[in-house]
């Protein structure tokens, strides 16, 4: 059965940045295997969660704060920082809308925006709308073995599929033996050029899950910019109150 | 007879409120010929800069892909063969045809990453269409097959680059799959569309169709013919010889990808009204002004012609010859003053650097210099208009005059 990933930015950290694998510990597993073990692991029904954004750019500091509610297809991100209070988006299902306090409108974010970093950061908005299962888009094989900061990984290298719809031709993610969580993602455009690069500070095991607290994305097409994300609260299963993830509750 | 001399005479007794009352009409005609001719020079440069730089004459596209052009698709395209190019190619009055391809790509100069239109082209075929290879004003534009671009003045300034610098487009494929072009600026274009300059990469279409994984498709193919006043009746040959084929494809006018800058004409007609009614207040109340002084100051002699047997109507005449002859001076000397500003409008142009120079800031595709048109039609119809409104404004004022009791005006104080 075709699994949606739950969540938006906790989604995107976990599809993007620890789109890795929980990989048995025994090498006969097939990458497809291990690739759905992965996925089993990830399959959150919903979160609450508070989180952090800091956004580096040329010598530049910007922390951002919010709070994230997701459930199985949807999610609505608050930001609450001073700057930014109010600015909420709202992801239902492959859409994804945008509510400016100040310009008291919903704008729905599609075409060319889609490219775009959200505000203004290494995320752009189609890396946020990525909530497919990646053994449905990438063939992933193990190519090696490697060590991160003294932690031994498992190499896997995702390709993607023949006319399927993917932002990432290819992506390469280094994931902890021992913890099986993704300690290192690169992303890849069709080209072979690296354009994104993922990389966990920290790891937190949380209701028996281990889940990624802090970790930073780097856009390698520009120099000196990189964007952190930290979780500092993060709640599984949570009520969430019906309508919240409706235009009208966006404004 | 009598009266129309009398009222010819009358024009020359109150030499400085007439001439006050013909230096306001003048004044008003002369604001209302300069702005219509500065509107009428930004409508034309718009649409000369959307026609040399945007759309050429004609675009051919499929339907589908014309209803949502503006998202820059990748679906919908047209795939050359030789059905449609026999469809377009045997077309009386075609000049040249080119085929684009146009993509959202994000331009990087590896610091700084800008959205931009990407525009692949054939560089032969796009500079038979187009005018933008003459403003080139550094570098050359590139052949196919070369990994090159072209860029606008202002972009190039805006992401610090220059000829022999490398770019990174990044783009994303048929398949919505992230990928990449890298390119050298091979060529910088200065043109007077800010469009052009500041939005715009131009990259050989052959590396662009690779890039985006489209084969051989196009977004759409520009026309230029010989009959710019005349390409409805090409539109529907175009159309009709690809009905004959069964093929799906339409051409489209260039007034259909210039909506905003129509819509910005029709919005500059209703000011152009609004002027008018000004004129006309003016005008109505410097006629009427005059007049009701003229006959306050002739009462008694309003009386005494009447006394000896002037009738009503004839007293109306000479108030009205005299407010007419206002109305033709003060015509005259406004089309005079229009002329002259016109004709320097037409000559010398305002430079839009005094004001920021980019009136795409309200819409406008003008950068640089603003010409004025001439407009025949403007000053003859503002200057019969100036008669005429003369003319209708004096006729109350004067059965004013001319009703009086003409023993009371004798005896008037």
């Amino acid at each position: 059965m075709r699994k949606v990933k739950g969540f938006l930015l906790i989604g995107i950290i976990m599809s993007i940045l620890f789109s890795s694998i929980i990989i048995a510990p025994a090498l006969e597993m097939t990458a497809e295997e291990i690739i759905n073990k992965r996925d089993d692991n990830e399959y959150i029904i919903s979160i609450k969660a508070e989180a952090e954004m800091i956004i580096v750019s040329g010598g530049r500091k910007i922390t951002k704060t919010m709070l994230i509610l997701s459930d199985k297809r949807n999610a609505l991100i608050e930001f609450t920082n001073p700057q930014d209070r109010g600015t909420k988006f709202l992801k239902r299902e492959n859409d994804l809308w945008m509510f400016f306090p100040d310009a008291e409108e919903i704008i729905k974010i599609s075409g060319h925006m889609l490219n775009q970093g959200m505000m203004g950061s290494d995320f752009s908005y189609q890396d946020i709308m990525e909530s497919d299962k990646l053994t449905d888009l990438y063939d992933f094989k193990i190519i090696g073995e490697e060590e991160i900061d003294g932690h031994p990984c498992y190499v896997l290298e995702g390709v993607a599929r023949e006319g399927v719809k993917v932002s990432y031709y290819r992506r390469v993610s280094w994931v902890d033996k021992e913890r099986f969580i993704g300690l290192q993602e690169e992303l890849y455009a069709q080209s072979g050029k690296l354009l994104k690069e993922t990389k966990l500070n920290e790891a937190q095991e949380i209701e028996g899950r281990w889940i990624p607290v802090d970790s930073v994305m780097e856009n390698k097409l520009r120099k000196d910019t990189y964007t952190g994300f930290k979780i500092v609260q993060i709640d599984f299963n949570p009520e969430i109150p019906e309508g919240t993830f409706t235009l009208q509750n966006l404004r | 007879m009598f009266s129309i001399k009398l009222g010819l005479k009358n024009l020359t007794r109150q030499k400085r409120r007439n001439s006050i009352t013909i230096l306001v009409i003048a004044f008003a005609f002369f604001i209302y010929l300069f702005l219509d001719s500065v509107m009428g020079g930004m409508e034309q440069l718009s649409f000369n800069n959307i026609i040399n730089f945007e759309t050429g004459n004609i675009q051919v596209a499929y339907p589908q892909y014309w209803e949502e052009r503006e998202e820059l698709p990748l679906e919908n395209l047209i795939y050359l063969n030789q059905d449609i190019e026999e469809s377009i190619k045997n077309i009386d009055g075609l000049l040249a045809t080119s085929p684009e391809l146009r993509f959202i790509a994000n331009l990087n100069n590896g610091i700084d990453e800008i959205a931009v239109i990407g525009l692949g082209i054939l560089p032969e075929k796009y500079n038979e269409v187009y005018t933008t290879q003459q403003y080139l004003v550094a570098g050359s534009i590139f052949s196919p097959g070369e990994s090159k671009a072209v860029i606008g003045k202002g972009l190039a300034e805006l992401m610090d680059l220059k000829i022999g610098d490398y770019i990174t487009l990044l783009i994303r494929t048929k398949e919505e799959t992230f990928n990449t072009i890298d390119l050298e600026i091979g060529g910088l274009v200065n043109t007077p569309h800010p469009m052009i300059n500041n939005g715009i990469v131009f990259v050989p279409l052959d590396i662009a169709q690779q890039a985006l994984n489209v084969e051989n498709g196009v977004s759409m193919i520009t026309i230029r013919t010989n009959k710019e006043k005349e390409i409805t009746p090409i539109i529907d040959d175009i159309n009709q010889n690809f009905q004959k084929k069964n093929i799906n494809i339409k051409a489209y006018s260039w007034r259909e990808s210039a909506e905003t800058v129509i819509a910005y004409s029709a919005a500059q007609d209703a000011e152009t009204a609004v002027v008018l009614t000004v004129i006309l207040v003016i005008g109505m109340i410097g006629i009427i002004n005059n007049v009701i002084l003229s006959a306050l100051e002739r009462t008694r002699e309003i009386g005494m012609m009447k006394a000896l047997g002037m009738r009503e109507w004839e007293i109306v005449l000479v108030f009205m010859i005299e407010a007419c002859g206002v109305g033709i001076i003060g015509g005259l000397a406004g089309c005079l003053l229009g002329a002259a500003g016109v004709g320097w409008m037409v000559k010398y142009g305002y430079d839009l650097s005094y004001i920021g120079g980019d009136m795409s800031l309200y819409g406008i595709p003008i950068l640089d210099k603003i010409y004025g048109v001439w407009n025949l039609s403007s000053f003859i119809f503002i200057f019969f208009f100036g008669i005429i409104i003369a003319l209708f404004s004096s006729i109350a004022p004067a059965y004013w005059a001319a009703h009086k009791d003409p023993v009371k005006a004798l005896y008037h104080r």
